[in-house]
């Protein structure tokens, strides 16, 4: 959101905004997972640069939305509204649970890259035949 | 040979999730409330646990400083009204002590002066709510009852201990003097004076009646210092009130934020929610054999 | 496989140890060739290897030879994240009805803790009210019916899951037990030609259905298939399966024994069975310990603050509250006085003294022998229970769509360019790195956004 001209945005305004940064990623999170469980590299890469935008300006709203010192001290006309506050929140926690369900994709994926590229790293390991004439055996081993 | 079941998965997936999103809503519909379980917020949760418990005595405070505001307004307005009482006692007695009166007279003032002290005994034993003002921590009986054997003709029936009554959490006022140290104070004794002045007026001697008249007097300074006690334990009672219905705001707030569900904006995600979880199971069926859909719950 | 950010959240111990299982299980993959099976591969053959840019192509195996293993892999990580999942599950439903012992229902600990601190305050400004005196008895006792809610309702669930041990336990065995005879009917002459796909397809059916039950690791031996537990307890060896056994343990709970008699309880990871015993002995007698703790010091500090006063007769203050000497003390809390005359109110033995309330007080809202006040106490349980059941739910939906994944990369039909493949990964390695950075942000920004107009007023 562009300051307008003159002062400093007002809280409310900025409040505003943190709640669309809330839903916008938390859209992207979705998006990513999405991407990542139908293995589309490209979206997720956007995806991912995506959040890296939107989580770095909701830290800073966060943090100068905070950082007032006491009650009494913030001008009644420029106090974030309720509802407002509530809608907050209540995007604040979705995001939470979303964040969680993504931290354990984000696990298992990974560890299932980690396994394929030890795989293709090692695709000359040796192969060695268990002796046995109904069934032939091959054993493939690598260090993940 | 591997089966391709890659387009399953994702159907029950998001079929359990358009269940439960529904599910929930309903439930936030139903009680008010977005948070029911603490899964739903863990941290809200447990924050409401502490507030929960706030709440509960910032509200029990709020009680306990109405009665003792009605304890400590009464007691003030006794005390006025014995003050009067006791300027007009000591004006008997100067009028008395005049050297003008005959036996008659004094006789009538005498009588006039023991009124006098029979309603102050009376407001020395005014009770609020049944706890009487001026008993000490004794309850039971009334603090003053009359006692033949007394010089005063009165015996103090509480006691010298005062209790102090939680407001806040490290907050306890006293809000009750015990009667002995109102009014039969061994430095400033109201009723002894009073009891005096009947006698010396009885007695006919002004000398004695002229004493005992600057005794009830100097008792009257005495009461405007307890009058002083109790105003101020009326305004740190008035302060800490105020101070709670802060309190009450933020921890309102607090549970707002925690756990209220916003209703106009869960009515308009309920339809929607209803419509995704119809659409979901509509596009399951077209797809999933029959055995599968037995398998899944129907709506509502 | 280092530099993957360490710092995304950990759900639950077990099934994290159930996923370094998958590390380790993945290190020896077997190709079977028969026939029916390796339809895609023709025959593996050495191929001169080269070295270009880093990669090393060629070597002892054909392309086609890397598509098999690589489907391998994914049949093994698709099958140990079943396991995975269906543990959650089993977790998830456990915990979801826990939910309802700590939800604000004004029966809940928090709320009947609140009404006896409310009660003790009321004490204050009437400590001689007889009516005053009852009602906090009454509040003392809705709060010892507020353990004994929560102490019976973990105690069922663990019950619940002990039955889930026997039942998924059964249901192993007879699993075993049928592929084996389809392992048995696989080796007899004429069988595998004929109709070994189907027969193939039948056992791998019931091989996915037992790994929802218990994580399993499957190889090959020359005597044919072996299923064995996570930690090598043999189910099925070729046509010969293994039963596993259940007696009943020092703490009456069904423990679960290989066939030799050998207790491989606290081995058994992953599926229904996993998630069963996970519940039953770690996570609900977690939950039971610290409400346990709970009850325990909430009744001495309150017994404590009694004895520092005297009653209505001027007695010295006996205890409140009593918790048996054996067994569970928030089942077995209750309230030891028989009369509001008993409650030690008076500081100095003076009936109608209030200054011992003020310690009643500081009991109910201070420090306990802990250093936690009751309500921050209960409070983390609240966090542990509603945590539990929230890590539970999303482990589920993240595996769900973890093996949506794994399938749609097993379904692609083209064949494996290890040079493409391998840049790709690099490409999902630096986006899943980005990615944890991301989480960890937005797991810092939820406590600041609580904070968010919380010093305000409005």
């Amino acid at each position: 959101m562009r300051m307008t001209g003159g002062g400093p945005q007002p809280r409310s305004q900025k409040a505003g905004e943190h709640l669309q940064l809330l839903r916008s990623l938390a859209a992207e999170l979705e998006r990513a997972m999405q991407a990542i469980s139908s293995n589309n590299l490209l979206e997720l890469e956007e995806s991912v640069a995506s959040q890296q935008d939107l989580s770095a300006r909701l830290s800073q709203l966060a943090g100068e939305l905070s950082s007032f010192p006491s009650a009494g001290s913030v001008p009644v006309t420029d106090s974030i509204p309720s509802g407002l506050m509530r809608e907050i929140r209540a995007s604040a926690a979705e995001l939470e649970h979303l964040n969680l369900r993504y931290s354990y994709l984000l696990q298992h994926s990974s560890r299932s890259v980690a396994l394929m590229a030890s795989f293709f790293n090692s695709v000359k390991g040796q192969l060695k035949e268990v002796p046995g004439d109904r069934l032939k055996l091959q054993t493939w081993s690598c260090q993940a | 040979m591997r089966v391709n079941t890659n387009i399953v998965p994702n159907m029950v997936a998001d079929l359990d999730q358009s269940q439960a999103t529904l599910n929930t809503l309903l439930q936030e519909v139903a009680t008010g409330k977005s948070v029911n379980a603490p899964s739903d917020n863990p941290t809200a949760a447990a924050q409401m646990v502490q507030n929960t418990l706030d709440a509960a005595n910032v509200d029990r405070y709020t009680q306990n400083i109405s009665s003792a505001l009605s304890q400590v307004q009464q007691a003030g307005s006794v005390l006025s009204s014995v003050v009067t009482s006791l300027t007009q006692a000591v004006s008997l007695g100067t009028e008395g002590a005049n050297g003008t009166n005959n036996n008659t007279s004094l006789s009538v003032l005498a009588q006039q002066v023991q009124s006098i002290l029979s309603s102050v005994i009376s407001q020395a034993n005014t009770s609020v709510g049944g706890v009487y003002l001026f008993g000490g921590t004794a309850s039971g009986a009334a603090p003053y009852a009359a006692d033949a054997s007394s010089p005063s003709g009165y015996t103090y029936n509480g006691n010298n201990d005062a209790n102090s009554i939680v407001v806040g959490d490290s907050l306890n006022v006293q809000v009750n003097l015990p009667g002995s140290q109102v009014f039969s104070n061994s430095g400033n004794n109201v009723v002894g004076a009073l009891s005096s002045l009947v006698t010396a007026l009885q007695s006919g001697n002004s000398a004695q009646i002229s004493s005992a008249a600057t005794a009830v007097n100097s008792t009257i300074d005495f009461i405007s210092q307890a009058q002083g006690f109790y105003s101020n334990a009326a305004s740190q009672l008035n302060s800490q009130e105020s101070y709670l219905q802060q309190e009450t705001v933020t921890l309102t707030t607090q549970q707002n934020n925690l756990v209220g569900a916003d209703m106009a904006k869960v009515a308009p995600e309920l339809s929607q929610a209803e419509t995704d979880n119809s659409a979901a199971l509509a596009a399951a069926a077209k797809v999933l054999p029959a055995t599968l859909l037995n398998y899944l719950a129907p709506p509502g | 496989m280092g530099g993957l950010n360490t710092t995304l959240l950990t759900g639950t111990q077990a099934l994290d140890a159930a996923q370094a299982a998958l590390q380790a299980a993945s290190n020896n993959i077997a190709n079977a060739n028969t026939p029916g099976y390796t339809r895609e591969v023709t025959q593996l053959s050495e191929n001169a290897e080269s070295l270009s840019g880093g990669v090393v192509t060629g070597g002892g195996v054909t392309v086609d030879g890397v598509q098999s293993v690589r489907d391998e892999l994914l049949n093994l990580q698709i099958q140990q994240q079943t396991s995975l999942k269906s543990q959650a599950d089993a977790e998830s439903t456990s915990l979801q009805a826990l939910q309802p012992l700590f939800s604000s229902t004004g029966e809940d600990i928090a709320s009947t803790l609140s009404a006896f601190s409310s009660s003790l305050g009321q004490l204050s400004a009437n400590p001689s009210s007889s009516a005053v005196r009852q009602s906090v008895l009454d509040a003392g006792k809705n709060l010892a019916n507020s353990f004994h809610s929560v102490a019976s309702g973990l105690e069922s669930a663990q019950s619940a899951a002990d039955q889930q041990v026997t039942q998924t336990v059964a249901q192993i065995n007879s699993l075993a037990s049928q592929i084996a005879n389809l392992n048995a009917q696989l080796t007899q002459p004429g069988v595998a030609q004929q109709n070994g796909g189907t027969i193939e397809d039948q056992r791998d059916q019931l091989v996915q259905q037992l790994s929802t039950l218990t994580g399993i690791s499957i190889t090959q031996s020359s005597d044919g298939e072996v299923i064995t537990t996570g930690n090598g307890t043999p189910l099925v060896m070729g046509s010969q399966s293994f039963a596993l056994q259940t007696t009943t343990g020092a703490g009456g709970f069904q423990q679960v024994l290989d066939a030799n008699g050998n207790n491989i309880t606290t081995s058994i990871q992953g599926g229904q069975l996993g998630g069963a015993i996970q519940m039953r002995d770690q996570t609900i007698p977690g939950f039971l310990n610290s409400l346990n703790d709970l009850a325990g010091q909430f009744a001495a500090s309150v017994n404590a603050a009694q004895a520092a006063g005297y009653d209505s007769t001027g007695a010295a203050g006996r205890p409140f509250f009593s918790i048996p000497s054996t067994g569970s003390a928030a089942a077995g809390i209750a309230v030891a006085l028989t009369s509001g005359s008993q409650i030690a109110s008076s500081s100095d033995g003076s009936s109608g003294s209030n200054g011992n309330v003020a310690n009643l007080l500081a009991a109910v809202n201070g420090n306990m022998s802990s250093g936690q006040t009751p309500a921050s106490a209960y409070a983390n349980l609240v966090y542990q229970v509603g945590s539990a059941a929230a890590n539970a739910s999303a482990q589920s939906s993240a595996l769900t769509q973890s093996i949506t994944q794994l399938t749609n990369q097993q379904s692609s039909a083209s064949g494996v360019n290890i040079d493409e493949e391998t840049t790709n990964l690099i490409r999902y390695q630096t986006a899943y790195e980005a990615a944890a950075r991301v989480v960890s942000t937005i797991q810092a920004l939820n406590t600041v956004t609580l904070d968010m107009g919380s010093t305000q007023s409005y």
